[in-house]
């Protein structure tokens, strides 16, 4: 109740004059003093805010353009703010990069959503072909004697068509899959072998999967934010989103393999102690989480 | 357990929790069917590794309701889950007709399970909503199904994607264990 009555007057009256007297004082408006302080996740993360919570119009549409936009909008926001460029050489570079940073966040949403919403399908030759790769990557010394078989089991699929499996994720899981497969191949061959340990073991492309699924709802939910601020200072693109899978494929097997479950049934349970983990680590401005080896 | 322990047990617990056991095998529509029970967002589901399991609350019941995935691989796991289980609620993929077979098959040792008799079975046709599902009446013959007698036993065609046909069998359930449980008292 307080902290609420709190918030209303702070947002309704006290940060304005307190944003009026910190200018008057210090001859630069709230944007350019968040550019002189900050660095990082927390420097978009305090403009994106500073625009969305902006009493002047063109500030407040400047989170929700498109990036073709961006230039435009760069200039507009310095007109508004009366900034020279001249005066102040970094602003327009900095709050281009900040632009580019948070629309294309949003960009990078929308693009991975439409892959996960294609789901696969069999009569499509990519998507067959997609499949027969991610096996021949996997499996190089061992041919696939049918497309119907039940080697697939071997890899991780749970019967013998994996077409079934992408479920809810469709064919944004194959891709995931792949690029692991092909960008870290000894970590995947390493991965899957250790997946196959008779007592610890679980099924590699299910997991693999499950975790797309960890990707995607990170994304949406916007927690992943700060990780792709601080690594991508510009657009992100959907290679950054390959990028942070494999990083989760590769830390949950180190994890479930630290964690010793008693069983493959316990699953969840570790997916979701894990989960939590992730989701601490991305609340820290500094986050940065990528694949090291 | 069968239906006079679980007119026993409910009687006795003032919470009234019923154990429903969700089994079928891999890709039958188990953990959407559980989140449509739990009115959940079904639109990201993914093979279950291990099994989920969720409380529903239906007609003053609480439904303690354990989707086991259905992978062959894990399939020997199922039977750690049987213990006092008051409904097994049996998935099938209707438009899966290449594995009639080996879903009859589960489904027949299922049946024979001691820690699993004379629990009421519920078999659900899902799928419906493809257009080469198989009937239920068409599955109810290809699964023998006639020949259950040791139990009550009930098919019903659905479509876990939709909901239709889910929510008004499992209300139809609980009000019968109701009914039965006041017909004991």
């Amino acid at each position: 109740m307080f902290i609420s009555l709190w918030e209303f007057f702070y947002g309704h009256f006290l940060r304005f004059w307190m944003k009026w007297l910190l200018r008057q004082m210090t001859g630069k408006c709230e944007l350019q003093r968040i550019f002189d302080t900050y660095v990082g996740a927390q420097r978009t993360h305090r403009i994106e805010n500073s625009l969305t919570y902006s009493k002047n119009k063109v500030l407040q549409k400047a989170t929700h353009i498109v990036q073709s936009d961006v230039d435009k909008y760069v200039e507009d926001i310095m007109k508004e703010k009366n900034i020279n460029s001249e005066k102040d050489s970094s602003f327009k570079i900095c709050m281009r990069t900040c632009l580019l940073q948070i629309t294309g966040y949003k960009q990078l949403y929308s693009d991975v959503e439409s892959v996960r919403k294609r789901p696969y399908d069999s009569d499509n030759l990519q998507h067959e072909e997609l499949l027969l790769k991610l096996w021949n990557l996997l499996m190089p010394t061992e041919k696939l004697k049918a497309r119907i078989s039940k080697q697939w089991a071997d890899i991780g699929f749970q019967g013998d068509d994996p077409k079934t499996d992408f479920r809810g994720m469709g064919i944004l899981g194959l891709i995931n899959l792949v690029y692991f497969s092909e960008n870290y191949t000894n970590e995947a061959h390493q991965i899957l072998s250790r997946s196959n340990h008779p007592k610890l073991g679980y099924s590699y492309a299910i997991v693999g999967i499950n975790l797309t699924e960890m990707a995607y709802s990170l994304l949406k939910s916007e927690a992943l934010k700060f990780h792709l601020y601080n690594c991508v200072p510009g657009i992100p693109t959907i290679e950054h989103f390959h990028q942070f899978y494999c990083y989760l494929v590769y830390e949950f097997d180190k994890f479930w393999f630290e964690e010793e479950p008693e069983s493959i049934m316990y699953f969840n349970l570790y997916r979701e102690k894990f989960h939590e983990k992730i989701k601490g680590l991305l609340l820290n401005y500094n986050v940065a989480l990528t694949l090291k080896i | 357990m069968g239906l006079l322990s679980i007119l026993r047990k409910l009687k006795s617990a003032p919470d009234q929790e019923v154990r429903i056991l969700l089994l079928g095998l891999d890709n039958a529509g188990k953990t959407t069917l559980l989140k449509q029970l739990a009115s959940e967002d079904i639109s990201h589901i993914t093979p279950t590794q291990g099994f989920n399991i969720k409380s529903v609350q239906s007609q003053g019941f609480k439904l303690n309701v354990w989707d086991i995935g259905g992978q062959r691989k894990i399939r020997p796991y199922w039977r750690n889950y049987f213990e006092n289980t008051d409904i097994l609620i049996y998935v099938i993929d209707s438009a899966d007709r290449k594995r009639f077979e080996e879903t009859g098959q589960e489904l027949a040792e299922l049946l024979e399970e001691e820690k699993l008799s004379c629990v009421p079975v519920l078999i659900f046709a899902n799928k419906q909503d493809l257009l080469t599902a198989a009937p239920a009446s068409e599955i109810a013959e290809g699964l023998n199904l006639h020949t259950i007698r040791d139990r009550i036993w009930q098919i019903q065609s659905c479509s876990a994607l939709t909901g239709e046909g889910v929510q008004p069998q499992i209300s139809h359930l609980t009000r019968a264990i109701k009914s039965l449980m006041l017909c004991a008292e």
